[in-house]
């Protein structure tokens, strides 16, 4: 028997959003999410750049790139209430850091702090 | 978590937030020879688009252009862009997000990052200045979702001493180009 999930449902209401320096990438946007009354939202469109990144891969393994002007290629995720009913941005995505290297994994809570800015359009997850 | 000190003061609220609303979804096949930003922009004007949040799906560059961050010694901001790196196509890419919003001129703007891979196998990314990436043979790909009633619109940031785009509610004029 499988564990898949599937959850029907329909996309909402859309908020456009901009994320100031120093904010944590992953709580600024479930934050912000959660301000414009969103429990479930998508990440439909991101650019952005972080002072530091820190990016998780592997099973617990964790990848530090200081920056500043570590640029955000490409953002993808979801705002979702953990078991215990918390909002979390959960991350994924690709930066670059000064050297021009790239790097890919799972963005880190509190670990993710915003450089310049962070140009955001969530849309909120209506679950039937 | 480290925190960077700017050069202008760093006012609240740290979230700016505006509603918008769906404006419809439109993919966009940009043709090889097309400059990406020139494309995508006529391509949405046509449709009366001036604000959009893109997915590029799939494509190949003939000549990529892209620029990555670094300290700005000047004092002037905490962070620049470099010199332009150059690729020499065909470049395919691997993902990119990009935002359409009105420019300091009213004229629509394009802020584009992706990332992408060379002929040799090397992974590239960065910030992607206009006019400089060529759409190669195989085509350009964009998913478009359009907003109106809220967008992007350049505006003059103290706190980084940049001009970046900031949320905008927009008029019915202002929704279509």
């Amino acid at each position: 028997m499988s564990d898949t999930e599937v959850e029907a449902g329909q996309l909402g209401r859309i908020a456009v959003v901009r994320i100031k320096p120093n904010e944590d990438l992953c709580r600024a946007v479930a934050a912000a999410a959660l301000a414009e009354g969103f429990r479930c939202a998508l990440v439909r469109g991101a650019v952005g750049s972080l002072l530091d990144a820190a990016i998780g891969y592997g099973a617990e393994k964790r990848l530090d790139i200081p920056g500043p002007g570590v640029e955000i290629l490409t953002l993808s995720g979801e705002v979702r209430p953990d078991a215990a009913g918390e909002v979390q941005a959960l991350l994924t995505g690709t930066i670059s850091d000064s050297d021009a290297r790239v790097y890919g994994g799972r963005f880190l809570p509190d670990a993710n702090p915003i450089c310049i800015t962070l140009e955001l359009v969530l849309q909120e997850w209506i679950p039937d | 978590m480290r925190q960077a000190e700017h050069p202008g003061p760093a006012l609240e609220p740290r979230r700016l937030r505006v509603g918008a609303n769906a404006a419809g979804e439109y993919r966009v096949q940009l043709a090889a020879g097309e400059e990406l930003h020139e494309g995508i922009l006529a391509a949405l004007a046509d449709v009366g688009l001036q604000h959009a949040a893109i997915t590029l799906l799939s494509g190949q560059f003939a000549a990529f252009s892209y620029l990555t961050g670094q300290a700005d010694d000047s004092g002037e901001r905490l962070a620049t862009y470099g010199a332009p790196s150059v690729l020499c196509g065909p470049v395919t890419l691997i993902g990119a997000n990009a935002l359409v919003g009105r420019g300091p001129q009213g004229d629509a703007l394009l802020h584009c990052h992706a990332v992408v891979v060379d002929v040799e196998g090397g992974v590239h990314g960065g910030h992607l200045p206009p006019g400089a990436c060529i759409v190669g043979e195989a085509g350009l790909v964009a998913q478009v979702m359009g907003l109106s009633g809220g967008g992007f619109a350049v505006s003059y940031d103290a706190e980084t001493n940049y001009a970046i785009f900031h949320p905008t509610s927009l008029d019915a004029e202002e929704t279509s180009a």
